[in-house]
């Protein structure tokens, strides 16, 4: 079944620029997408376009069968967003009180809130940090600090805005190790990136986004190859012709 | 990792940490309006507490008064302007502008009282939750009509929230400019121009992303509020308090 569906999605800023193009794109339940672009190809526009933080000006996107313009709270309820700047998404003075504000949010009482803060957390690999204060956590403590607000709300799609961005080899290698797992747990993930070295053996289509429009959309192995023309490096073992590796081996 | 401020919730299991966000609300709002009114005695029978206070939770005295810089600007001003226009003895004069006794009396007055009211709120948001200060604005402005409770509630938390960061974005934004030779500038007004202009600019960019984080997270003003309930201790702490004001601003000097 297909969770997202994107059908003729066109966006354009105030100052007139066509953002999106046209997308046409649909993602079935439990599918990794990595959504890949280079800078200004339209991939943020396109995320928050999926738990209607952007409206369509053309076209429409359906998430879980309803069209977020007719219901946008449960576009955001369903499509959890972790974004690119870790920092600037934290409300909470520590992070249980981040991790909270999502469920606050939906009106849960205060004990289903706990429940859920606590189990978000564990599953982050984050329990016992409920006092810290998040800005004062690595990048990596960051990101799942974030990613434990979306699971909080239990959100069945999370996406992803250039995770990796700004994050040493430990920093990335926490939050790639979290977002397999929630994969393999069956959560939709929808992943953007211009480097695709990191994450793209793990994923199960790669699409490719140029000037605000779907250029690739297939299998990451075949999609890849000569990927370069859209101002993405194709990853070294791609073009050395040898299987993709992950940073996780 | 960002540098640590002084300024902001300090978790921990203190007394203070442990008395209702309501109780220390209405203790904050007597200490501050006692303040405003005291003499000498009085502010010094509230600050020596509020500053076992600010030990007890583990403030760096030096670092706060570090942060606090600015409004050691803004005192002074106070100062000066009390100092320079009360009539009174003249203690120094220059240029036929007279310091007077009284003046300076009159002024540092004010200013104590100012610090003791900026004390008692940094010592109540170092041991409250941002979510109950929220939870209490709420309940205590909600008998009041005409005032949107909730959004207020949510307003000052958010202020709260950005306290510090907006303290860290004005270090580093002075770093930067430090570090292309700004101290060569001797116009001051130039410097406080480049730094106000780069530091507003990142604060609205971050309060615009703030907002775009929040409505992801289906950000509504029925928030859940955390549940209160009040114990003898949290009783007994408020008459103590209210006790110690009333002493406080019957002191005559």
């Amino acid at each position: 079944m297909d969770i997202l569906e994107v059908s003729g999605l066109t966006h354009r800023f105030a100052d007139g620029t066509t953002a999106l193009s046209g997308i046409d794109l649909a993602v079935r339940e439990g599918e990794f997408v990595v959504v890949a672009g280079a800078n200004g190809s339209g991939k943020t526009t396109f995320l928050r376009h999926l738990n209607a933080l952007l409206l369509p000006h053309g076209g429409r996107v359906l998430v879980d069968g309803v069209s977020t313009a007719d219901d946008p709270v449960h576009a955001r309820r369903t499509v959890g967003m972790v974004f690119q700047d870790a920092d600037s998404q934290v409300v909470g003075e520590t992070v249980y009180d981040d991790v909270a504000f999502g469920p606050e949010n939906l009106g849960l009482d205060p004990e289903q809130i706990h429940r859920r803060v606590t189990a978000a957390m564990a599953a982050v690999g984050l329990a016992g940090f409920e006092d810290q204060r998040p800005h004062l956590l690595s990048g990596g403590e960051k990101r799942r600090v974030a990613i434990a607000g979306i699971l909080a709300m239990q959100s069945r799609v999370l996406v992803f805005d250039e995770p990796f961005s700004n994050l040493d080899y430990p920093g990335v290698r926490q939050v790639l190790e979290q977002i397999v797992a929630l994969h393999r747990q069956g959560h939709t993930l929808l992943l953007t990136t211009h480097d695709l070295e990191k994450v793209l053996v793990h994923a199960d289509r790669l699409v490719v986004i140029s000037a605000g429009s779907v250029v690739r959309d297939g299998p990451p192995a075949a999609t890849v190859k000569g990927i370069d023309a859209f101002g993405v490096r194709e990853p070294e073992a791609s073009r050395n012709g040898m299987p993709l590796s992950s940073w996780l081996s | 990792m960002a540098e640590l401020t002084t300024l902001g919730f300090r978790p921990g299991r203190s007394l203070f940490h442990r008395l209702d966000a309501r109780f220390k609300l209405l203790c904050l709002a007597m200490i501050s309006i006692t303040v405003l009114r005291a003499g000498v005695w009085g502010l010094t029978g509230l600050t020596v507490p509020g500053l076992a206070a600010v030990c007890r939770l583990g403030i760096p005295l030096r670092s706060m008064l570090k942060e606090l810089r600015y409004l050691a600007v803004l005192l002074f001003l106070v100062f000066a302007a009390r100092a320079l226009s009360t009539p009174g003895t003249a203690l120094l004069t220059v240029s036929g502008v007279s310091i007077t006794r009284e003046g300076a009396a009159a002024g540092g007055l004010v200013c104590w009282r100012l610090t003791s009211v900026v004390l008692a709120g940094i010592i109540f948001i170092a041991a409250t939750r941002p979510s109950e200060i929220r939870g209490a604005v709420i309940r205590l402005l909600a008998p009041i009509p005409f005032i949107p409770e909730r959004r207020a509630g949510t307003m000052i938390s958010l202020l709260i929230r950005f306290i510090p960061m907006i303290l860290n974005q004005a270090r580093e934004t002075a770093d930067a400019q430090r570090a292309r030779c700004i101290e060569c500038r001797k116009n001051p007004v130039f410097r406080l121009k480049t730094l106000c202009v780069a530091l507003l600019r990142r604060i609205f960019e971050d309060a615009e992303q703030l907002v775009v984080a929040m409505e992801a997270r289906c950000y509504t003003e029925d928030r859940t509020s955390p549940r209160f309930s009040a114990t003898p201790r949290d009783w007994t702490a408020l008459f103590v308090t209210a006790a110690a004001c009333a002493a406080a601003a019957g002191i005559p000097f």
